[in-house]
């Protein structure tokens, strides 16, 4: 036992001196270096749309590093970002920005993907008054929390549907329409819900089926089969990008007719490449689409930005990507006009942030949001069996014309 | 507890100082250390019924997720209105004072630690008649369908997710936070390990061992063993939701499957680093807890996206190689060293007798 007593308190004291060593922390800009933190989801049941997002991140930083860095005091600096994997878990991503913080020094966060992830490190960085500009955490209670240093650059999450439920009843001759609902228990989605909810009342649509799904869902047959007997006008589903994988290719199997399918994340499950001609008609929210008209000196327009990303990562950036490589342009954009690095300098300039990027206008509400750019909605429509996303609302983006009601599969060839 | 040795109060007073020292001594690190406080107690507690009573159960994770809800529930309900609170839509801010953030976390604390207890009185008469893997199986669905119910829970957040109450903005010191919630969760884990420690030098820790190694003929002695069964288990439910409770605090947001209810992470590593450092020892958690941490906090983030597969490894290294943990492969190398006596004569009799 004395020996083992012995070891033990030996081991202790080396574990004691390599973690004093270590734990000096680095500084928030070193040498020519702006060090930015994330905490990113690389695997786990987020891990496509983490992958989009780093690669959003990752693509910015190229692109404002190679065109001259950031300047701040007269002096031309590049970014870095820290990345760590979250594994999808709020309970990690919550720890790991902690660790970003106190180990990394880490003075500037970039958000990660997801509401539920937004949500487990924004009260972290809110503790350390570290700046967040987050692009993928779109949770309308993320921003009546009071957070002061939480900045998105999306719309929130209660507005991506509520848009198609108003065209619904647009087709319908503004009358009421028959909603059959089905979202995914997570933080996103239910806000999903809570906008369709607010827009039923306001059109007095009644809502005939509202269906909870499980995380990481792979089946809706249950839901769908209660639709083929109800026969709604309207079919909204929310579940991230496994949410519409899932609901096309179960709505084609099981050949469910409904005249409007509205949806989120389809051009982050790349709908209309893996399913082709059976996502056709389907309706989907969208923080950003290529041909908006917005520009910037980075990126130029949606078009070059679309090319430039393909070109780098071989396939069409979804709009989780978009939004990410604009949240680097809002910091570079506050870095610059803050001058400092001062954290509550550059807090105060993100709060006076109004420009305009290749993703849209961006400009901070009191909650932290960006009120200054609207959603759209896309339809997916083919052309034999090249498929695409064509903007159908709002009006002022539209470049194609809504189709409805979607055909009868017993229609469709 | 008088007749500790010396060399004991050596070890237990150094650790005592090194724990609360560690918060200053690693300030940047002081999460990850509450993180080992929680990880240590989930251990021991686990060990408790798969260790000493034979009953490998998957279900201490729903007391950790009932305590983790509990806590919070109390600590805005006392103030505010629960619903309003976890209404995502709700455009009212509620702000904790410093007192009312201190009072609600305290009662809540308490409550999440009867009331887990409770409940695990209760369900354990009902399953813990079940033996072997049945109670393995119908543990894991415990924690399986909290989740599931939790997550339908308007009240408390439903599929939003329940944001806990944050800190009071009134303490200015950042790191006031992080060693609140480490000298908790360092106090708990205190408690734990001294009720553990009574509990190893009770007739009570014969008696779950009796129910381990042969339940029947601890009955047919006359124990009643579903009494100690489902005393043992409120002890550990005891516990688990006092870890769960902080853990809350300290994570600042609930989620119904990835945090609270967690029994593919959460509820798996207990049972890990049970194993991984030897079960049915006093230390075996404690260093396998430790040792597991480390590993984890470590090598994590170097292998970045294969993290799950080296933890697969792990597994099977550790079933494989350590079946009977750290400890037990120690204790087997060294039987000397756990006091024990091996008699060379009997030893070798029992050679021959194979």
């Amino acid at each position: 036992m004395n020996k083992l007593v012995k070891l033990f308190i030996t081991s202790i004291s080396a574990i004691t001196l390599a973690l004093v060593s270590f734990s000096s922390s680095f500084a928030k800009v070193e040498g020519d270096y702006i060090v930015l933190g994330s905490a990113i989801s690389l695997t786990g049941k987020y891990s496509s749309n983490g992958v989009h997002t780093q690669n959003g991140y990752n693509m910015a930083v190229d692109r404002i590093n190679k065109m001259g860095g950031v300047e701040v005091q007269g002096k031309k600096y590049k970014f870095e970002i820290i990345y760590y994997d979250d594994e999808s878990n709020p309970k990690r991503a919550a720890q790991l920005a902690e660790r970003l913080i106190k180990q990394d020094g880490v003075h500037y966060m970039l958000g990660p993907y997801s509401s539920g992830l937004t949500k487990a490190i924004a009260p972290v960085t809110e503790k350390y008054k570290i700046p967040m500009v987050e692009a993928n955490g779109a949770s309308r209670s993320l921003f009546t929390k009071g957070y002061k240093y939480l900045f998105a650059v999306l719309s929130p999450a209660n507005q991506y549907l509520e848009v198609a439920i108003d065209l619904a009843v647009e087709k319908n001759g503004g009358k009421g329409v028959k909603i059959a609902q089905a979202f995914e228990q997570d933080a996103f989605s239910q806000d999903v819900r809570l906008g369709i909810l607010d827009a039923a009342k306001r059109t007095g649509s009644e809502i005939i089926i509202d269906d909870k799904l499980p995380k990481e869902l792979n089946d809706m047959a249950a839901t769908l089969a209660k639709v083929k007997a109800t026969k709604p006008d309207v079919l909204v589903v929310s579940g991230h990008t496994k949410g519409a994988l899932t609901a096309i290719r179960q709505i084609s199997e099981m050949k469910v007719d409904v005249p409007m399918l509205a949806m989120t994340h389809c051009d982050a499950a790349k709908l209309s490449k893996q399913h082709g001609k059976k996502s056709e008609y389907a309706l989907c929210a969208s923080q950003w689409h290529k041909n908006l008209s917005y520009k910037d000196k980075f990126f130029g327009s949606g078009k070059k930005y679309a090319k430039d990303f393909q070109k780098e990562f071989g396939y069409d950036p979804p709009y989780q990507s978009a939004e990410s490589s604009a949240a680097l342009l809002v910091f570079k954009d506050a870095f610059e006009r803050a001058n400092s690095f001062d954290r509550d300098a550059v807090r105060d300039a993100l709060v006076d942030t109004e420009m305009q990027t290749f993703y849209g206008n961006i400009k901070f509400g009191p909650g932290g949001q960006n009120v200054a750019k609207p959603m759209i909605l896309f339809q997916v429509r083919c052309k034999g069996d090249d498929c695409e996303n064509r903007v159908v609302a709002p009006t002022k983006w539209a470049s194609d014309k809504f189709y409805h009601p979607i055909p009868k599969w017993s229609e469709r060839s | 507890m008088g007749n500790i040795k010396q060399k004991d109060l050596i070890l237990y007073s150094g650790l005592i100082i090194l724990g609360l020292a560690a918060p200053y001594l690693f300030s940047a690190f002081k999460v990850q250390l509450t993180y080992l406080c929680v990880l240590i107690v989930l251990a021991m507690t686990w060990n408790l019924q798969g260790g000493e009573m034979g009953y490998n159960t998957f279900g201490n994770i729903l007391f950790y997720g009932l305590g983790m809800y509990l806590t919070a529930s109390v600590q805005v309900g006392m103030f505010f209105p629960l619903a309003e609170w976890t209404e995502s839509g709700g455009e009212k801010t509620f702000v904790h004072t410093t007192a009312q953030y201190f009072q609600g976390i305290g009662v809540g604390l308490l409550v999440s630690a009867i009331i887990p207890a409770i409940v695990a009185g209760a369900i354990g008469y009902a399953i813990l008649g079940l033996r072997g893997h049945y109670f393995a199986i119908c543990t894991l669905g415990l924690g399986i369908a909290a989740g599931e119910i939790a997550g339908g829970i308007e009240i408390i957040g439903a599929g939003q997710g329940f944001t806990t109450p944050p800190f009071p903005a009134e303490i200015v010191d950042t790191e006031a936070r992080g060693k609140f919630f480490y000298f908790l969760s360092f106090a708990l884990l205190i408690g734990t390990f001294v009720f553990v420690k009574y509990i190893y030098g009770s007739r009570f820790k014969l008696i779950l061992n009796a129910i381990r190694d042969n339940e029947d003929k601890a009955e047919a002695m006359g124990i009643q063993t579903m009494k100690y069964k489902i005393t043992g288990w409120m002890c550990s439910a005891f516990f688990c939701g006092l870890a769960g409770g902080i853990m809350g605090g300290l994570i600042g947001y609930i989620d119904s499957t990835d945090v609270a209810f967690d029994g593919r992470e959460m509820g798996v590593f207990m049972v890990l680093m049970a194993i991984l450092g030897g079960k049915g020892t006093l230390w075996g958690p404690v260093i396998g807890a430790t040792l597991f941490h480390f590993f984890k906090e470590g090598l994590w983030t170097l292998i970045l996206g294969w993290q799950y597969v080296a933890l697969g490894v792990l597994i099977v290294v550790i079933v494989i190689y350590f079946p009977e943990g750290l400890m037990g492969w120690l204790r087997e190398k060294y039987p000397e060293r756990f006091g024990e006596v091996i008699d060379e004569k009997d030893r070798k009799a029992q050679v021959e007798l194979k």
